[in-house]
């Protein structure tokens, strides 16, 4: 609906494959990671481009090989798509530890696809004195590695990559206030888009367009979109027809509490005299993912998502075998019952969602919300 | 053959394992009565030597699993967390642990007297997923526990640096201040050293033990590693160490006399993956066509030799190595070691167990069917099925499929 603003976005998911081997051609090396918990500013003031790698919904053709059929689809797919050598650009992957999928698919990436670096960030549970020690050691050792293949960050880099990243999360943090106050025009499958855009494009670029974006009139203009307001929390969303189907179905996504939505954004910088404790300092008070949180350090950014965008009910939408959403959803589903906040939940397959059936039980629960 | 059953055993030690198994949970219900502290914690890390060692009762929520599967209470206990909305995908030892404390536990008439309420919570920061939603769970389950949240770096054995060992040795440091804190006991030295020593020598036997199992024919199988319990339970103790001391006296009395499982050993089998704890008869069905399981990983992964003068460090590397040597975060590592007993145990094929409810230990399984297959021509089979649901195990189809498999490995070797 937006289509002429919103088209840059589009484009760069379109053409991201082209984009980034083209970028690679001009040698510039490119590192792919999965999870949000991945310090992409170590990535970037090291000399690299950062690219979040997405799965897509496609027949596979590969995966089986490697991976049983209970890893969760975003990386049985992800997977499937290096495998056909559709990541050939990428110089490797480096990730920061979330769940037993992603670290071991990062393993089997690295046995079976070509690539010059491949490392997992080990992050730690704890936030104290020692662990953020820890973890500056474990950023330092990771440098030793990036240098190794002609790159390597500095105090200066990093201060830099820290800046740019901040703004950037600033600014999509802007677009949720907008969204959380009714202000934001676009339908969440489109405010999808534009997230993920900058997955797979170069941060001064993606800077550009989010403030083109922001500048523009239309993007507040007609917020009179109707429906009961919903959040969606959960694992990865990456096709936004699963968004679509909620907002036809009678919702309005006014929060979300996702990968690919608010926990990739906030917070948008952390405090330190040195560029490596803020780093460290940002992570430690990021917005939490049951990969690496307690419910009870979850439920108070739940509700204050909840409170701030007014929604009534929340729909959880799990990867399918995703186990850290899993096994969390029990507790919360409780949790929001106490608040009077009802829920309901759906899980995306290989093949994405079955639309039919979901759309009845949307139906159903909008209907009880009215 | 039945969808449950338990195995053929052939060890004398198979009986004295028994009294073992329940000795150690009646000591479990008694520290309740004699007030000693129960803490919860998960296996395969430095803790457990630390708990002995402090007089604290070590509890595995993990290491019940197995024990409800084996007495059928598995399907009760999922039927509860499944109940609670615990999704059916989640690991089995998972839905059987949390559907046993908001169930069965509260019940009387358990079997082995059932666990005591834990005063102390030891909540990992590392190993599987699984294993730290079950015990967040336990969280809130005893609220009236006292919690030490763990930390742990998870990076792969071959990769462990300096500051990997310096923050786990914190980390220790950091358990025994909490635990005196909690319980008013202090962590004598002097017992420590003898715990890890007693810890190093259970791990020395262990070894000797599955040595002995490279004889050709081989002196027990897969069928008896239940004998594993006191490598998960016990680790610390003159028990495990007198309990292995038999096992290995048997079993080497059995190798001098070339007795083996079978009198005519035609095929040696590899198992990769956790059992199927409710039905460990499926390692008794090889033998009917001369296939013997000699070797497995997963017990493996129990034995970490510890350096006794240095026990903290010791036990600070073994919580490093543990959980990664049997999991995906040391695929590397996993394919030599999977490489390296085939190859010493005379494998002709591996059974590899594809098993729904452990994702950790079941990715990485095809590369090492790959490196088996490009290094040594060693054939595998996969099979699906679950170590604790039985719901994800049909026999027929694993019957056809290891039958056939059989018959493929005899006819290459005839
Ligand atoms: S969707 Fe779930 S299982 Fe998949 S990578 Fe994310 S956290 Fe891991
Ligand atoms: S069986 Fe596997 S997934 Fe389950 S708790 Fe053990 S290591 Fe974790």
């Amino acid at each position: 609906m937006q289509s002429d603003l919103l088209e840059p976005f589009y484009e760069a998911i379109k053409d991201q494959e082209q984009r980034l081997r083209n970028l690679a051609a001009e040698d510039r090396k490119i590192i792919g990671y999965f999870c949000t918990y991945t310090p992409v500013e170590l990535i970037h003031a090291s000399g690299f481009i950062p690219m979040r790698v997405m799965g897509g919904t496609r027949t596979l053709t590969k995966a089986d090989s490697l991976a049983p059929s209970f890893v969760c689809p975003y990386l049985r797919a992800a997977l499937d798509k290096a495998l056909n050598g559709e990541y050939s650009f990428l110089s490797g992957i480096v990730q920061g530890y979330t769940c037993d999928a992603a670290c071991g698919v990062v393993r089997i990436w690295e046995r079976n696809i070509p690539g010059e670096i491949f490392h997992t960030l080990a992050l730690p549970y704890c936030d104290s004195v020692h662990s953020r020690r820890f973890f500056h050691s474990e950023i330092d050792a990771l440098n030793v590695k990036f240098r190794a293949i002609d790159g390597g960050f500095n105090e200066q880099s990093l201060a830099d990559s820290i800046e740019l990243y901040g703004k950037i999360r600033r600014l999509v943090l802007e677009f949720y206030k907008m969204r959380y106050d009714g202000r934001l025009a676009i339908p969440a499958s489109e405010f999808l888009a534009v997230i993920q855009a900058g997955f797979v494009t170069p941060p001064e670029d993606y800077l550009g367009m989010l403030e083109r974006l922001a500048g523009a009139a239309e993007l507040a203009a007609a917020a009179n979109r109707g429906g009961t307001r919903v959040l969606v929390s959960g694992s990865l969303v990456e096709d936004g027809k699963v968004l679509d189907l909620v907002e036809e179905s009678g919702g309005l996504i006014v929060a979300d509490d996702l990968c690919t939505g608010i926990r990739n954004f906030y917070p948008a910088s952390g405090f330190g005299l040195h560029p490596i404790e803020r780093v460290i300092d940002r992570y430690m008070n990021r917005a939490p993912c049951p990969c690496r949180s307690r419910v009870s350090d979850r439920l108070p950014f739940l509700e204050d998502l909840l409170e701030r965008s007014k929604a009534q009910g929340v729909i959880f939408l799990f990867q399918k075998y995703c186990t850290p959403h899993l096994a969390d959803h029990p507790s919360l589903v409780e949790h929001c019952k106490a608040k009077g906040i009802p829920s309901i939940a759906t899980e995306m397959e290989e093949t994405g969602v079955n639309e039919g059936q979901l759309r009845t039980r949307l139906e159903a629960f909008f209907e009880m919300l009215r | 053959m039945e969808k449950t059953g338990k195995s053929r055993k052939r060890l004398k030690a198979a009986k004295e394992l028994n009294r073992v198994v329940t000795e150690y949970y009646v000591e479990c219900g008694r520290a309740k009565t004699e007030e000693k502290p129960v803490g919860w914690l998960p296996p395969m890390n430095g803790a457990i030597e630390i708990f002995y060692a402090m007089d604290i009762q070590p509890v595995f929520p993990e290491n019940w699993s197995p024990i409800c599967a084996a007495f059928g209470l598995a399907e009760r206990n999922f039927e509860v967390a499944e109940g609670m909305g615990y999704s059916r995908d989640l690991c089995g030892y998972m839905r059987n642990i949390i559907g046993y404390v908001h169930g069965l536990m509260n019940e009387e008439g358990t079997p082995l007297g059932g666990l005591p309420e834990p005063d102390i919570l030891l909540s990992p920061g590392g190993g599987c997923v699984p294993v730290i939603k079950i015990f967040q769970e336990l969280e809130r389950r005893f609220p009236k526990a006292k919690v030490y949240p763990a930390d742990l770096p998870q990076v792969p054995t071959e990769e462990i640096l300096p500051h990997h060992l310096d923050y786990s040795i914190a980390e220790i440091n950091r358990l025994v201040d909490f635990l005196s804190e909690a319980t008013g006991r202090k962590l004598d030295l002097d017992r420590l050293r003898e715990v890890v020593k007693l810890s190093d020598r259970a791990c020395e036997l262990w070894d000797e033990i599955m040595t002995y199992r490279r004889c050709i024919p081989t002196p027990f199988s897969a069928a008896e590693i239940g004998i594993m319990f006191v490598m998960v339970t016990r680790q610390g103790t003159q028990t495990a160490v007198d309990f292995l001391t038999t096992v290995r006296d048997e079993v080497k009395e059995k190798s001098a006399q070339g007795l083996g499982v079978l009198e005519q050993e035609k095929i040696r089998l590899f198992w990769d993956n956790i059992p199927l704890w409710y039905n460990m008869g499926l390692f008794n069905h090889f033998e009917g066509m001369g296939g013997v399981v000699v070797a497995e990983t997963y017990s493996s992964a129990w034995s970490l030799r510890l350096d006794t003068d240095r026990p903290i460090e010791a036990l600070a590397l073994k919580s490093l190595k543990s959980y990664p040597l049997v999991s995906c975060v040391s695929v590397d590592k996993r394919v030599e070691m999977v490489v390296k007993a085939c190859k010493e145990y005379s494998i002709d094929g591996a059974i590899l167990h594809r098993n729904k409810s452990c994702l950790p230990i079941t990715l990485g399984q095809m590369d090492i069917k790959k490196a088996l297959e490009a290094e040594l021509g060693i054939p595998s089979i996969v099979i699906d099925a679950d170590h604790m649901d039985s719901r994800n195990f049909s026999v027929d189809q694993f019957q056809t499929r290891v039958d056939a498999f059989m018959e493929m490995l005899l006819a290459k070797k005839s």
